[in-house]
């Protein structure tokens, strides 16, 4: 069954590869829903059975590969799909006046699609770094699609830092199987040891997971890379892309070398991510693209998941499952927020026909919809009560007082009010009555699918309960 | 200034980390190559390198080869845009044409024997796919008309070998037998034909991302030394 969810994007990145032009949209739908189909029989089967692993090709870890499903991997399985689904509906609307882009668009995305899926799936390190490469070169693929100057200047740049980052991880990965014999993941969180060895393993592997989540201050190849892609790469690459090293960080931190990391090292952790909330929602304040604002936001939101590290290790149980609990709702918020905000603000681009802040006026009585999933997004964003951003910060905040670091809450609570300031910008200019500029048509699916996404994140708020309760069922993972 | 000074102390601090982490690397527990060596037989391959990349881990390698496949279709995306590539005029020179005519199947030859060296020496898909390349360039560069067209059947191309061995990977769930399980039987000969398929499509991968490169949209072409 597992490998199910990789088999349906390869087919169709195949298929959409070769199939005439007019029918690579046709398969689309049905590819979505056999993929969500999937996910959702997956994340049953795990949470009526409990986690399960399959050796490929019959061959058994270390000596094959295994891939493993447990609780967290299947609800980052399902966000993957269902963010995914909505992306693409949007896409298939968005990319109609672009005719040499959406043919190239349908094999890169489901490609993404395969190899984020090999990510949640994959319990060896090696194959975590191939996963990575499949994963960057596809999202490289997608930002340079327009194939217009600044967006190529931005796709070599994120390529450059792709590589590099996916060279340091590899060194990382090098000496580990040098110190240990073996690269599956759960025989290495039995047998590694707080030596050297481990830690500067550990140091390389962070500095290139860390420039490829583009955290401050390695974030430089973010905002022109997701702010200058067509809206639903965007969308795409803010939501889930990201995330991918980030969940491999978090797994090598505590999994895989949790006794070769130090309470300061994780502090430093911390302060990067106390930076990125404050360098990204300061240079969202300032800048004049409304797309470049939502970059921003996007590093500045990247690092309430670094607070995950300080928040987690060396404090008491209680606390570290908190604050795992707050970072895991906060990847799922932030992803549905993210993705919701990227494709609205996408949707006001293209009725305006540019991006800047200045000549939003009129908008929201011409495209009440989109300006509402934008609102709804933002919500989840600055953690307003009730939204799937709230239970996170939430949670983050609880975990921090009960560990007491005060810090900590201060940063928390503190990039809440900055959030508020920047996505207050949209709000004061689209609510004018002058409309500056032409408002143009667009089709209403491209404001559903933003707004049902912005409904999801709310929707969190409620049904907070589901994935974590779901996440329970993990092996390794938690601290 | 800054920059150079700050990029040599990240770099000594690197070989610094690096030489530590070597010096004091603790003994290691798991003896991989051992278990390749009692599992050798099973895989119906000879060579350990060519087993584990084409059996014991041929997950890795199936992603590897989707790698290559994103490269050349991310690089096409940004190609379609310009006119069809045609080649130079066919070089006049009768030293390169001669030179190409001996060459190319010797090239040809070697990426063969590379291939089928794989199951029991050093070699395989991979470097065989390389030499068929460097035919495929030269072969360019004498001015042969081969891969200026992107349309379907280069596409096809492209991914035949990622589609073969994913058919082949696939193949053998509905067998009952998990994702890229071989028949015990076949392992041998499914490993060569999947290497054999891929040496043609990672050398047309290659040789299209060299065609299809930027750089000769400019009006004088990419630097014709033949005329």
């Amino acid at each position: 069954m597992i490998p199910i969810l990789l088999i349906i994007p390869l087919a169709f990145a195949i298929l959409s590869l070769l199939l005439p032009r007019k029918w690579t949209r046709t398969i689309v739908i049905p590819g979505l829903i056999l993929q969500l189909g999937a996910a959702l029989i997956l994340c049953l089967t795990i949470y009526t059975e409990g986690p399960q692993d399959y050796a490929l090709g019959d061959w058994q870890a270390p000596l094959g590969i295994s891939l493993l499903a447990d609780g967290f991997t299947v609800t980052l399985l399902a966000l993957t799909a269902l963010i995914a689904a909505l992306c693409a509906i949007y896409a298939l609307f968005f990319l109609e006046r672009y005719n040499r882009e959406q043919f190239y668009f349908w094999p890169l995305f489901w490609f993404l699609l395969a190899s984020l899926n090999g990510i949640w799936l994959a319990a060896d390190l090696f194959n975590l770094y191939v996963g990575l490469e499949l994963l960057g070169l596809s999202a490289v693929g997608m930002v340079a699609l327009t194939s217009e100057r600044p967006a190529l200047k931005a796709a070599l740049d994120y390529l450059y830092a792709a590589l590099f980052g996916s060279l340091a991880y590899l060194a990382g990965v090098a000496l580990i199987y040098g110190a240990y014999g073996t690269l599956a993941i759960p025989q290495l969180s039995e047998m590694v040891a707080g030596n050297i060895t481990t830690q500067v393993a550990v140091a390389l592997m962070s500095v290139g997971l860390l420039l490829k989540t583009a955290i401050f201050p390695l974030h430089f190849w973010l905002p022109p890379a997701h702010g200058g892609a067509l809206a639903p790469v965007s969308a795409l690459l803010s939501a889930l892309v990201v995330k991918a090293s980030f969940y491999i960080l978090a797994l090598i931190w505590l999994d895989v070398g949790a006794l070769a990391v130090t309470v300061s090292a994780a502090q430093l952790m911390g302060a990067l991510g106390a930076g990125a909330i404050l360098w990204g929602s300061w240079n969202a304040f300032k800048t004049p693209q409304v797309k470049m604002l939502v970059a921003y936001s996007t590093v500045a939101q990247l690092g309430y998941l670094m607070m995950l590290f300080p928040l987690a290790i060396g404090v008491s149980e209680a606390a570290a499952t908190m604050a795992w609990q707050g970072t895991i709702l906060h990847l799922l918020a932030h992803a549905f927020a993210k993705a919701a905000m990227f494709l609205s603000v996408g949707t006001l681009v293209l009725a305006i026909g540019h991006g800047r802040i200045a000549d939003l006026g009129g908008v929201s009585q011409h495209m009440p919809m989109a300006l509402f999933a934008f609102g709804l997004s933002a919500v989840s964003l600055m953690g307003l009560p009730p939204s799937g951003g709230f239970n996170a910060k939430w949670l983050l905040l609880q975990s921090a007082i009960q560990s007491g670091q005060w810090h900590w809450f201060v940063v928390i609570a503190g990039g809440g009010l900055l959030t508020a300031a920047y996505v207050f910008r949209i709000f004061r200019v689209s609510f004018t009555e002058t409309v500056r500029h032409e408002i143009q048509a667009t089709h209403p699916m491209l404001q559903l699918s933003a707004l049902l996404l912005a409904f999801i994140a709310i929707g969190l708020g409620f049904a907070s309960e589901w994935p974590l309760r779901l996440m329970d069922l993990t092996g390794g993972g938690t601290p | 200034m800054i920059r150079v000074l700050g990029a040599a102390l990240a770099a000594i601090i690197t070989l610094l980390g690096l030489t530590l982490a070597l010096w004091f690397a603790p003994a290691t527990q798991v003896n991989l190559p051992q278990q390749v060596e009692l599992n050798i037989d099973a895989s119906g391959i000879a060579h350990p390198i060519t087993a584990v990349l084409l059996n014991f881990r041929s997950y890795d390698t199936l992603l590897e080869v989707a790698v290559v496949l994103v490269a050349v279709v991310a690089g096409l995306a940004l190609r379609e845009r310009g006119p069809r590539v045609t080649p130079h005029e066919r070089s006049a020179d009768p030293m390169l044409q001669a030179l190409t005519r001996r060459l190319l199947p010797l090239l040809v030859l070697t990426g063969v024997y590379v291939l089928w060296a794989g199951s029991y020496a050093p070699g395989g898909a991979f470097q065989a796919g390389a030499l068929v390349a460097a035919a495929g360039v030269l072969a360019r560069l004498a001015g042969y008309d081969i891969a200026s067209r992107v349309d379907r059947l280069l596409r096809l191309g492209l991914a035949l070998g990622f589609i073969l061995f994913l058919t082949v990977a696939v193949s053998a769930m509905f067998g009952g037998r998990p994702f890229l399980n071989y028949p015990d039987e076949w392992a041998g000969s499914l490993i060569f034909l999947i290497e054999a398929v891929l040496t043609f499509s990672i050398g047309l991968t290659l040789l299209s991302l060299f065609v299809h490169a930027p750089g000769d949209a400019s009006p004088q072409g990419g630097g014709d030394y033949g005329r």
